[in-house]
């Protein structure tokens, strides 16, 4: 099976300021990767190149078996087969719930009838599913901005489940939510992921949320992967230089 | 002290506004009166002339509405080369300059010229509306394009929707409601401004208005000015009830 996505030696700047440096990474398929690090460590940058949405950055990349351009949009599989959950949800206020969820569903259809609106059954049923699967059902006619701003992150991750992805980018997914709920979209996240077989790779700069949902952690820092282990073996040491720059105190152990 | 400054600017205005003689300010307490008078000469309104009032009502909207549809035209193409997110500020800066600069001609001017040019009737009254509506309609048109949010838009790129999807699934669902109301409110607008172009021989039931002061017939002006006001508040109801539906 093609790995979820390889990394070989990408670097990116913006102007001057090195936003990715000479990172080398990849990812077995189904694999949950948490990317880790303070704001400004390149996590953002990272997801938005691995959905292929980022230009002028130098390296290799390949994610789902398709090598990535620097300088052109990916071709339609790959941007329907990575689907990406984004911070700021980007759903559009004023169509329904069960539109916004559609909206997953577009690269899938003939163009035609989309445009009028004319969905096909298979669609439907993707969609139903997806609200479903995020609780959702019972909103399905409301407007997206008449919703919570749970909700409204629940209807993020049903577009992105109904557009049927192979693959799960998900930015900050939970920075604007109270932990309990926190840990009910990550859940939610991760839960659908796998009764989908499909790998999760999200951002985050809570260490125990990673932990908790993540197989793999990858601790960014100024743009270059600081570590890179399974969850269990990242320890509090590893967190704390990641954000601090340095082990604290030499001899000195933190009691925590 | 710049606001002592302000008062006394305005106080200057004023004064210099209201001691030119030929202002004829003395003339304003016998004003009552008179409009007194006028007025009972315009009752009980002539309804005999409904025929014609209403030939000239049908001719004022007519003109409203095709000059609004020009105007929609028009504006929908200009809208993108003024447009700060689509082309360069060596396009849109001359082209918002352009429609400034149109809206800042009176309508009535407008029409005037127009009737020099293409002779009376209601076309030069079409032409003058559609002139000036779309400097405001090109305008706006061209803010709901500007206000469209990205990230929607990217969303549905990422997501892997055509160019056409996007504008179709999230580009048109933010600026529909907009460019609805901005459209019905210079219908509105055209509607109103439209009554007085026959005035200046543009068409429409301007030119009664004008015909019947002129010649004295109060009575007649009198069915032609209830006439005009049920239109526009009839107007103002369907605007109002449109209004509500595009939020």
């Amino acid at each position: 099976m093609t790995a979820a996505f390889t990394l070989n030696a990408v670097s990116h700047h913006f102007g001057g300021a090195a936003a990715l440096c000479e990172v080398s990474l990849s990812a077995a398929p189904g694999e949950r990767v948490a990317l880790l690090g303070p704001s400004g460590a390149g996590k953002s940058t990272l997801l938005a190149l691995l959905d292929g949405r980022l230009r002028g950055w130098r390296g290799e990349a390949e994610v789902l078996g398709v090598p990535l351009s620097a300088t052109q949009a990916p071709p339609r599989e790959l941007r329907t087969g990575a689907g990406f959950i984004f911070q700021e949800f980007a759903l559009v206020d004023r169509l329904t719930v069960y539109q916004n969820v559609m909206n997953g569903r577009l690269s899938r259809m003939r163009i035609w009838p989309s445009l009028w609106g004319r969905f096909g059954e298979q669609d439907h049923l993707k969609t139903a599913a997806a609200l479903e699967d995020t609780g959702l059902s019972d909103l399905a006619r409301r407007r997206a901005d008449q919703l919570s701003g749970g909700q409204r992150q629940r209807v993020a991750i049903a577009r992105c489940l109904a557009q049927d992805p192979r693959l799960i980018l998900a930015d900050e997914p939970v920075s604007n939510l109270d932990p309990a709920h926190a840990e009910r979209i990550l859940g939610l996240i991760t839960g659908a992921a796998d009764k989908r077989g499909i790998g999760v790779i999200f951002s985050s700069h809570q260490p125990e949320l990673a932990r908790r949902f993540a197989d793999r952690i990858v601790g960014l820092r100024a743009g270059a992967v600081q570590f890179d282990k399974p969850s269990a073996q990242v320890t509090s040491d590893d967190i704390a230089e990641l954000y601090h720059g340095t082990v604290p105190g030499a001899g000195l152990r933190v009691v925590s | 002290m710049s606001r002592a400054l302000t008062w006394i600017v305005l106080a200057a205005a004023i004064l210099w506004s209201a001691t030119s003689a030929e202002m004829g300010l003395d003339k304003l307490p016998g004003a009552g009166p008179r409009l007194g008078e006028f007025l009972g000469r315009m009752m009980p309104p002539d309804l005999s002339v409904w025929r014609e009032v209403m030939r000239g009502l049908a001719e004022t909207l007519r003109i409203a509405i095709l000059g609004t549809f020009f105007a929609i035209i028009l504006s929908a193409g200009l809208a993108v080369l003024a447009a700060e997110t689509l082309v360069p500020s060596t396009v849109w800066r001359p082209v918002r300059g352009l429609l400034a600069m149109i809206r800042s001609i009176p309508l009535i001017l407008v029409a005037m010229l127009m009737v020099g040019a293409v002779g009376l009737g209601p076309l030069p009254g079409i032409l003058a509306i559609t002139f000036h509506a779309t400097g405001m309609l090109a305008k706006f048109y061209a803010e709901a394009i500007d206000n469209v949010a990205a990230a929607p838009v990217v969303a549905l790129e990422s997501a892997g929707a055509s160019r056409t999807q996007q504008l179709r699934w999230a580009i048109w669902p933010q600026m529909a409601p907009v460019i609805l109301r901005d459209t019905v409110f210079r219908f509105e607008l055209n509607l109103r401004e439209s009554l007085i172009l026959g005035i200046v021989g543009a068409g429409g039931i301007g030119l009664y208005v004008q015909t019947y002061v002129r010649s004295f017939q109060y009575d007649k002006a009198a069915t032609v000015t209830m006439a005009i006001v049920v239109l526009v508040l009839a107007s103002e109801a369907v605007n109002s009830a449109l209004h509500k539906r595009f939020s």
